[in-house]
């Protein structure tokens, strides 16, 4: 589903004349299988959300490929790079990144009207995934109406709406107090028991990673493959 | 995504700013309106002056005045008369009138009652399909019969009524109808120095139509109209000269005047008709109207600093929320098109409010300058004083449209391009 190869990738800081190379990613090669959990776990600068970046397509690597479902993500124009993200992704973000003028309903509806769906079969979808995920009650609630566990879910719900097999989770319950954590992680392991979803989660939190079939760990630009756990 | 939900997106997205997107509307709807009405002055003092000449003319009538010749030009009268055939086989030629005035002094009597009149020799037969216009009465069928003016019974006075007229006195004319009555027409051929004295000679006609009213009230029309065999007659009778003539082409339509009127002068005519009259008037006013446009678009311009103002604030705003719309996967060309929308429909919601408050100020002036210039005239107002200030064709809401929604539009290309560049991964690390 999701090949990684050598894959590297360093920032340059500094003012012009006077750069410095910081690399982050020094050759991380990481397999991701149809339907697995995988943690990636690393202390704060590691480079975890850069490399969830690289993955998403959001930047491009110095060097080294990434492959999902067969299609070299570098390889595509910016357009091509959008289309394949709303094919093949959904995101779960730390903040939640929802749209503040726009209703929980309307938050999760978003995707599908980006992709040109017609009004009664989007409704119809919405409205049993915010089941799927608990939040019929809430629905006509807009994000600063919503606790910080019920928005992370709103972004779950907006994440799996358009039915992409790949879930990128970065910091998925950094917001959260640990009850809440829990429940999320709950969500998220049934969804991947029930729909067979493929969820890449990143996190410094040896608890979340638990919920993972595999965990890794990035240090000094590497990835080591960590031990696997289960049960939350 | 669908047209209907880009619609409704931008629609939310005004919502959430109105005050901002109202003042803005407002600035572009200011800027609109003062283009419309200054032009619309133009294109009114156009009108009024389109519609004097059109009713002034008789608008399918296209005068000859002559013919280039080799070595000197052709007086009408001078044209062969196989050339005034050819313009009536002319496309789009309805008629072709040939009018000769005699050389003589002309009076109509009836009885006690006599008045100045002037003979008008035409085929009476191209003058019907000319649309010769009658008020009563019909065309002559022979040449025995005509036409005459419309004031003509008005003016046949008596020498009693005459002297009393000259005092200052009302005096009434002949009473009834001069249909079916017979005329005397009085010819005397004006003197040219060195000429032998000459002597009057009368004919005698049954009167069978009266022309129609002239078109303008100071006009007074006691002609005589008859049939074009008469002249010979009375050139001959009283030893004259051929009179003036003037040849009149009728085309069966307004708009194929112009092309009659080019056809003719190709062909070494002197011509004259409304199309050419206008042609003057049209040059003038076509330059005064895109230079008024030219400077209502500056107001325009003026507004559209706030449209970009706005547009650009709206794109700073929602930075992170373009970054989620991208990391979602939205086309960099859609986030473009939802920017370049706002700013439209800034444009069209301006633009349709300065119409209708356009077609208000020009109703308002059209109806309050014509009575403010009136009282301050005071007592010696005009009486046919139609002056039409400013008129708001179509064609003008058009070119306003376009250029205000097209400015509004420019406007918001750059904040909609800048809005496609948001880099995803610092839109995602701002705060909410
Ligand atoms: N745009 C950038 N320019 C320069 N350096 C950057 C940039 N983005 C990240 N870095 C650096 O790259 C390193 C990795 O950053 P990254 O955000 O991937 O860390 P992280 O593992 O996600 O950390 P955290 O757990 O705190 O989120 C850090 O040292 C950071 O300073
Ligand atoms: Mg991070």
């Amino acid at each position: 589903m999701i090949t990684i190869s050598e894959l590297q990738h360093h920032f340059k800081i500094g003012k012009k004349g006077n750069e410095r190379l910081v690399p982050v990613l020094k050759g991380v090669t990481l397999e991701v299988g149809n339907g697995e959990i995988v943690a990636i776990l690393g202390k704060s600068g590691s480079g975890k959300s850069t490399l969830l970046h690289i993955l998403a397509g959001f930047m491009s690597p110095e060097a080294g490929s990434v492959l999902v479902n067969g299609q070299e993500t570098s390889a595509l124009k910016e357009s091509e790079q959008a289309s394949f993200r709303l094919a093949n992704f959904g995101f779960i973000f730390q903040n939640f990144q929802l749209m503040p003028g726009l209703s929980a309903f309307e938050n999760v509806e978003l995707p599908l009207k980006i992709l040109g769906m017609d009004e009664a079969d989007r409704k119809k979808k919405v409205q049993q995934m915010l089941g799927k995920v608990g939040l019929q009650e809430v629905s006509g609630h807009y994000p600063n109406e919503l606790s910080g566990g019920q928005q992370q879910r709103v972004s779950i719900a907006r994440a799996l709406i358009t039915d992409a097999p790949i879930i990128l989770a970065d910091e998925p319950t950094g917001s959260l107090d640990s009850e809440t954590e829990k429940e999320i992680l709950l969500l998220i392991q049934s969804l991947n028991k029930k729909l067979g979803l493929t969820f890449v989660i990143i996190t410094h939190d040896e608890e979340v990673a638990a919920v993972a079939d595999r965990q890794y760990h990035l240090h000094d630009g590497e990835l080591v493959k960590g031990e696997q756990r289960h049960a939350v | 995504m669908q047209f209907k939900d880009q619609i409704d997106f931008i629609r939310q997205h005004m919502k959430r700013n109105k005050l901002r997107v109202a003042t803005t509307i407002l600035a572009a709807t200011m800027g609109c309106a003062f283009l419309i009405v200054l032009a619309s002055i133009g294109f009114g003092l156009h009108q009024t002056l389109t519609d004097d000449v059109l009713n002034n003319n008789l608008v399918t009538e296209i005068e000859v005045a002559g013919k280039a010749g080799e070595e000197t030009d052709l007086s009408p009268g001078e044209i062969p008369d196989a050339e005034v055939q050819q313009m009536r086989e002319m496309q789009h030629v309805a008629a072709v009138v040939e009018r000769n005035r005699p050389d003589a002094e002309t009076k109509v009597v009836i009885g006690e009652r006599s008045t100045y009149s002037n003979v008008v020799l035409s085929s009476m037969e191209e003058e019907q399909k000319a649309g010769f216009g009658l008020s009563e009465g019909k065309m002559p069928a022979n040449a025995n019969e005509v036409v005459i003016g419309y004031h003509t019974a008005d003016m046949l006075l008596t020498e009693a009524e005459q002297e009393k007229q000259e005092k200052g006195e009302e005096v009434s004319g002949f009473a009834g109808s001069l249909i079916g009555q017979t005329i005397e027409l009085q010819l005397t051929p004006f003197m040219n120095e060195g000429d032998e004295k000459t002597e009057m000679a009368a004919w005698e006609f049954v009167v069978t139509g009266v022309a129609k009213e002239p078109a303008k009230d100071w006009m007074t029309d006691t002609g005589v109209y008859a049939d074009s065999s008469w002249g010979a007659i009375f050139n001959e009778e009283l030893n004259m000269q051929p009179g003036y003539e003037n040849i009149l082409v009728y085309a069966d339509d307004l708009q194929n005047v112009g092309g009659i009127t080019n056809a003719l002068k190709e062909d070494g005519y002197y011509v004259y008709s409304v199309t050419e009259e206008l042609g003057t008037v049209n040059v003038f006013f076509n330059a005064l109207k895109a230079g008024l446009i030219f400077v209502g678009t500056i107001a325009v311009l003026i507004a559209s600093i706030g449209i970009f103002n706005t547009m650009t604030m709206a794109v700073t705003e929602r930075t992170r929320e373009i970054g989620v719309m991208k990391a979602i996967g939205a086309q960099p060309k859609l986030i473009r098109k939802l920017f370049l929308m706002e700013s439209a429909a800034i444009g069209v919601i301006g633009t349709v409010l300065a119409v209708v408050i356009s077609y208000g100020i020009s109703m308002l002036s059209n109806w309050l300058i014509p009575i403010i210039v009136m009282s301050s005239l005071g007592e010696d107002q005009p009486e046919d004083f139609t002056i039409i200030i400013s008129t708001i064709p179509w064609q003008l809401v058009v070119i306003a449209s376009v250029i205000s929604i097209g400015v509004a539009m420019v406007s918001g290309w750059n904040p909609a391009r800048k809005a496609t560049q948001i880099d995803v991964i610092q839109a995602l690390r701002q705060e909410m």
